[in-house]
């Protein structure tokens, strides 16, 4: 796992509803995923913003990921 | 409402090639209902070519301010302190936001991030259609509320052309035609017979044929500027 | 999932938006895959890691992001 990337940041906005619950479910599973992986949690995945994910890049984002 | 769109990034990044400091002022009125020059599109406009230009090679600074109506003098005052900082300003007003503050604080320059489409309606949320043309005569009691001039490719006064197809104008699929939607107006309030009323050739001197347009209303002046 | 979100269409809008930030991404000069929408349910645990692994590999394949060095 530490050689797929675990410098690099991805960030993951989840649904509270459903991306962010199969997140915790992963975990909850001992399910291994990169650690490149940051997770937010969003009240749905419709109140993503164009501004907040380039805002994420412009910050070094390598990644952006929107599950819902 | 004014409907405006933002121009392409590589267009805006071409105005402030020169620029090092780059302020952008967006607007609080029209452009901010239209989703073009509103605080938000201020932000993501200034995040991109704060991006792009870094990725360029040469990273310029992009600051962001927006103010409540960029067309009267008074909105714009809280600009004026912030401009000493930055080698140019793009607007994200509509065209007359643009000339405002030209003219307003002519010691900087300000160039358009957007633009200026026409004057009109959103039909669904993301849908937004012209409606006036501002020919500074309106004839909308004569034809239900449904404007020819604005809606009507070929500006008729007098009913469709051939082009007109089961209520659908030639230039376009999704363009109903204006006279077919009148006749159907008119139909609806039991007024036909005001349709055969000939209209005579519009008189187009209120319009843009009598060049830069003025309204002047003494009873609103100021003494001050009588004794100008 | 698509269609069967607590929203009813939450993650359809989101998606859209996702294609969006996608092509204004390719303008700004970063690459347009470094943003991916990604539909689940609560159930699908190994799912979603593995869209995670899937996620890195393609960022890895892509390179880090340039603005993070500048």
């Amino acid at each position: 796992m530490s050689q797929n990337g675990d410098k690099l940041q991805i960030i993951a906005f989840c649904c509270h509803y459903c991306a962010y619950a199969a997140a915790d479910l992963a975990g909850g599973m001992r399910l291994k995923y990169p650690p490149s992986i940051k997770v937010i949690e969003l009240p749905c995945s419709g109140k993503i913003n164009p501004v907040q994910v380039l805002k994420a890049f412009e910050q070094g984002a390598d990644g952006v990921m929107v599950a819902g | 409402m004014i409907v405006a769109e933002q121009k392409p990034l590589n267009e805006i990044k071409t105005m402030i090639a020169d620029a090092e400091r780059v302020l952008l002022v967006g607007c609080g009125t029209c452009v901010t209902v239209c989703f073009a020059g509103g605080t938000k599109e201020v932000d993501l406009l200034a995040t991109s070519l704060r991006m792009s230009t870094k990725l360029d090679g040469n990273g310029k600074v992009v600051d962001e301010f927006t103010v409540q109506r960029q067309c009267e003098w008074e909105y714009n005052e809280p600009l004026k302190e912030k401009l000493d900082d930055y080698d140019l300003v793009v607007s994200l007003g509509c065209g007359v936001g643009v000339q405002t503050l030209n003219e307003q604080f002519p010691q900087k320059q300000f160039v358009p991030g957007l633009n200026t489409a026409f004057m009109g309606l959103p039909t669904e949320q993301g849908v937004w259609e012209e409606r006036c043309a501002a020919c500074g005569n309106c004839i909308l009691d004569k034809t239900g509320g449904i404007c020819p001039i604005a809606r009507c490719a070929k500006q008729l006064l007098n009913g469709p052309c051939g082009g007109s197809q089961n209520g659908v104008c030639e230039i376009e699929s999704d363009v109903p035609c204006a006279w077919q939607l009148i006749w159907e107006r008119a139909n609806d309030l039991g007024q036909i017979d005001r349709l055969m009323e000939l209209q005579p050739a519009k008189d187009w001197r209120t319009s843009r044929d009598g060049g830069p347009r003025k309204i002047v209303r003494e009873d609103l002046r100021l003494v001050a500027h009588e004794e100008e | 999932m698509e269609g069967d979100c607590h929203y009813l269409e939450g993650n359809l809008n989101a998606r859209r938006r996702v294609e969006y930030v996608s092509k204004l991404l390719e303008e700004i000069g970063l690459e347009g895959q470094r943003v991916r929408m990604i539909n689940m349910s609560s159930a699908m645990g190994a799912q979603f890691a593995q869209a995670a692994t899937d996620m890195t590999a393609t960022i890895k394949e892509i390179g880090p992001n340039p603005l993070r060095e500048m």
